[in-house]
C-alpha cells in the first residue's frame, strides 16, 4: 500500500545527458563508459586522484574535446541535441551563449589585455546587447557581486591578484546567465581564506541563478559545500556515485573509503 | 492516524575494505512506522546503531537491505531507492535532521543560516527574518551574534543556531540525534518545549536522547534496538 506513488511529482527533463562517454588517448584511457543525467539547478561534483580522468571527462562534456565513443546530449529549445553531431560553429555558439566554463587557471578564461569591465561586458555583447550604458552598468553590477571594487573596472586582469582574477573569471562566465556551468578546480591554487570567499560566492550564485553545474575538484570539503551529487573516478572509471553526503559519509567502494579516510572531517 | 514514515526490514552492515574487508554487522530487519504527532525514542547502548538508523532514515547512510517510505505531501518516497534529486526534495520539504553539530558554512551569518530553510520553502524574506529573530531570542542567543558567522561561536552557541534553524519551521518528520547534548538546563527546557510544540503541530519525531529526564518528557513511545542486534 505504501508503494511509492509519486507519479504526480512531474520531473523536468535533464539539461545534460552523458551516455557511455569514453575518451582514449591512443592506448591510454582518459575516461571510460561514463553515463549520467544532470537536471536544472543541480550541482554535480567529480572527485578522484590525479590522472583519474576528471578533466578529460569535463572537456568532453563541455564540448571542447570529442569523445572516442559515446554521446553527450544537451537540451536546447526543449529538445536534446547531440553535442558532437552538430556543426562546429553551432556548437561554439552554444558554448558561448548557453553554457560557461570556469578554468582552473584564470588566464585560460580571461582576456588578459582587456580591462576587467571589458572582460565582463564583452560577454554581454556576444549575447547581443548593444547599449553601452547598460553594458557598463551590468558589468559594474557583476564586479560588485564578485567583490571587485568599482574603481578597478578599468584595470587589466594582470594587475589583479590570483583570487581577484578567479573572481573576475567567474563574473565573466556567469554574466550571460548560462544554464549550465563547468568548473575545473575553481579554487585550486588559492589560499584558504580566498577560497572560502570564492566558495561562498559560487554557492550563492548557483543557488540564486538556479544554474546546473559540473565541478571537478580534488578537495572533498569543496565538494561537500558546493555539490548535490558526487561521482568518484579512478583510472578513468566512475567507481561510485550518489548524493554527496551519502558518498562521503557512507562510502562503499574501497577507493572512496580510502579517499574519505585520508581527509579529516570533510 | 496518518503514517508519516515507515521503515521496512532495515539491515545495515559496514564493509571496511581497507581493513581486511572486515564486515561489521550493526542491526538486522528493523521495521516500524511512525504516525503524525508521535515521538519515538531510539534506545540501546552505545554502538547499538541508533545514529546509524537515524542516518539511514534521512538517506545519509545506505542500508544493506530494506526501505524507508517517507510521506511527501500525499505520496510516499522510498528514500533508499529514490533518485538523489528526489531525496533532496524530500529533505527540503518533508524530513529534517538535527544533530548537536552545526555544519558551518564559511561567511554565512547566523540569522541567514536560520532563515535559509524557510526561504527554500518560499517564505517571504521579512517574515523569515522575523521568525528567525524570535527563535534565536527564544534560545537565548545574544543578539550581537546574530549577524556574525558562527565559525567563531562556542559549541553551545553553534548548537543553538542549528536548533533554531531546524525548529523555526519544523519539517513534518524530524530526526533528532542528541540535540540537547551539552546544553545548559534552561536551553534544554526550551528545546524540550520546541519538540512538544512541533509534535502538537503534527510533526512526527524520531530521536535519540541520552538524558533520561529529557527522554521521559519527550517520548510517546520507545524503540529498543538491542533486539535487532545482528550476530557478529
Ligand atoms: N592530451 C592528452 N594526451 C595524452 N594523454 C592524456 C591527455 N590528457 C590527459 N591524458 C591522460 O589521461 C589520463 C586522465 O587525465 P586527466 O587530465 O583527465 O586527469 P585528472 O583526473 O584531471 O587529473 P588531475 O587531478 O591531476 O588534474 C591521464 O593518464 C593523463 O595522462
Ligand atoms: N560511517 C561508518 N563507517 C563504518 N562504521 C560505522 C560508520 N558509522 C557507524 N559505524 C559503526 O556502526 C556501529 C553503530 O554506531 P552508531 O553511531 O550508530 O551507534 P549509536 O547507537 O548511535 O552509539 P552512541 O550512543 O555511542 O552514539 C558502531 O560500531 C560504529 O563504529
Ligand atoms: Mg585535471
Ligand atoms: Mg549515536
Amino acid at each position: 500500500m505504501l508503494n511509492s506513488s509519486i507519479d504526480h511529482l512531474k520531473d523536468p527533463e535533464p539539461i545534460l545527458i552523458a551516455n557511455k562517454v569514453t575518451k582514449h588517448y591512443g592506448e591510454r584511457i582518459g575516461c571510460e563508459d561514463v553515463s549520467f543525467s544532470l537536471w536544472p539547478g543541480e550541482v554535480l561534483g567529480i572527485v578522484g586522484e590525479s590522472g583519474s580522468g576528471k578533466s578529460t571527462l569535463l572537456r568532453c562534456l563541455a564540448g571542447i574535446d570529442r569523445p572516442t565513443s559515446g554521446e553527450i546530449l544537451f537540451r536546447h529549445n526543449d529538445k536534446p541535441i547531440s553535442l558532437f553531431d552538430i556543426p562546429e560553429p553551432t556548437r561554439r555558439k552554444l558554448m558561448r551563449t548557453e553554457w560557461g566554463i570556469v578554468h582552473q587557471n584564470p588566464r585560460d578564461g580571461l582576456r588578459m589585455d582587456v580591462s576587467a569591465g571589458g572582460n565582463v561586458g564583452e560577454r554581454l555583447m556576444d549575447r547581443g546587447d548593444r547599449h553601452y550604458g547598460k553594458i557598463r552598468a551590468s558589468a559594474l553590477d557583476w564586479l560588485t557581486r564578485v567583490e571587485i571594487s568599482e574603481d578597478r573596472i578599468d584595470d587589466r586582469p594582470r594587475q589583479f591578484s590570483g583570487g581577484m582574477q578567479q573572481r573576475l573569471q567567474i563574473a565573466r562566465v556567469l554574466v550571460p546567465e548560462p544554464r549550465l556551468v563547468f568548473m575545473d578546480e575553481p579554487t585550486g591554487g588559492l589560499d584558504v581564506s580566498v577560497q572560502a570567499r570564492l566558495l561562498d560566492l559560487l554557492r550563492v550564485l548557483v543557488r540564486d541563478l538556479g544554474i546546473a553545474a559540473v565541478i571537478v575538484t580534488h578537495d572533498l570539503a569543496v565538494a561537500r559545500l558546493l555539490t548535490d551529487r558526487l561521482m568518484v573516478m579512478k583510472g578513468g572509471y566512475v567507481v561510485e556515485e550518489g548524493l554527496t553526503d551519502q558518498v562521503l559519509d557512507d562510502p562503499h567502494h574501497a577507493y572512496t573509503q580510502l579517499l574519505t579516510s585520508a581527509v579529516l572531517a570533510a | 492516524m496518518t503514517t508519516m514514515l515507515k521503515a521496512e526490514g532495515l539491515t545495515k552492515q559496514f564493509v571496511l575494505h581497507n581493513q581486511n574487508s572486515v564486515t561489521l554487522p550493526v542491526f538486522a530487519e528493523v521495521s516500524f512506522s511512525v504516525d503524525q504527532g508521535e515521538a519515538v525514542i531510539l534506545h540501546g547502548q552505545s554502538g547499538v546503531g541508533k545514529s546509524t538508523l537515524l542516518r539511514i532514515l534521512y538517506g545519509n547512510y545506505r542500508p544493506t537491505k530494506g526501505h524507508v517510505h517517507v510521506r511527501h505531501g500525499d505520496a510516499f518516497i522510498d528514500i533508499v531507492t529514490a533518485t538523489p534529486r528526489r531525496v533532496l526534495e524530500a529533505r527540503r520539504k518533508s524530513i529534517g535532521f538535527v544533530s548537536q553539530f552545526l555544519r558551518v558554512i564559511p561567511r554565512v551569518k547566523a540569522i541567514d543560516i536560520v532563515k535559509d530553510p524557510m526561504l527554500a520553502r518560499g517564505v517571504a524574506d521579512d517574515e523569515a527574518t522575523r521568525r528567525a529573530s524570535d527563535m534565536l531570542a527564544r534560545l537565548n542567543l545574544p543578539e550581537r551574534l546574530w549577524n556574525l558567522a558562527p565559525s567563531t561561536f562556542s559549541g553551545g552557541e553553534q548548537q543553538r543556531v542549528n536548533i533554531a534553524r531546524s525548529f523555526v519551521d519544523p519539517s513534518p518528520i524530524l530526526l533528532l540525534d542528541e540535540p540537547t547534548a551539552s546544553l545548559d538546563a534552561a536551553n534544554r527546557d526550551v528545546v524540550v518545549d520546541l519538540i512538544a510544540e512541533a509534535r502538537q503541530n503534527g510533526s512526527a519525531i524520531i530521536g535519540i536522547f541520552h538524558d533520561e529526564a529529557v527522554r521521559d518528557r519527550v517520548a510517546t513511545r520507545r524503540l529498543d534496538l538491542t533486539a535487532y542486534k545482528a550476530a557478529a
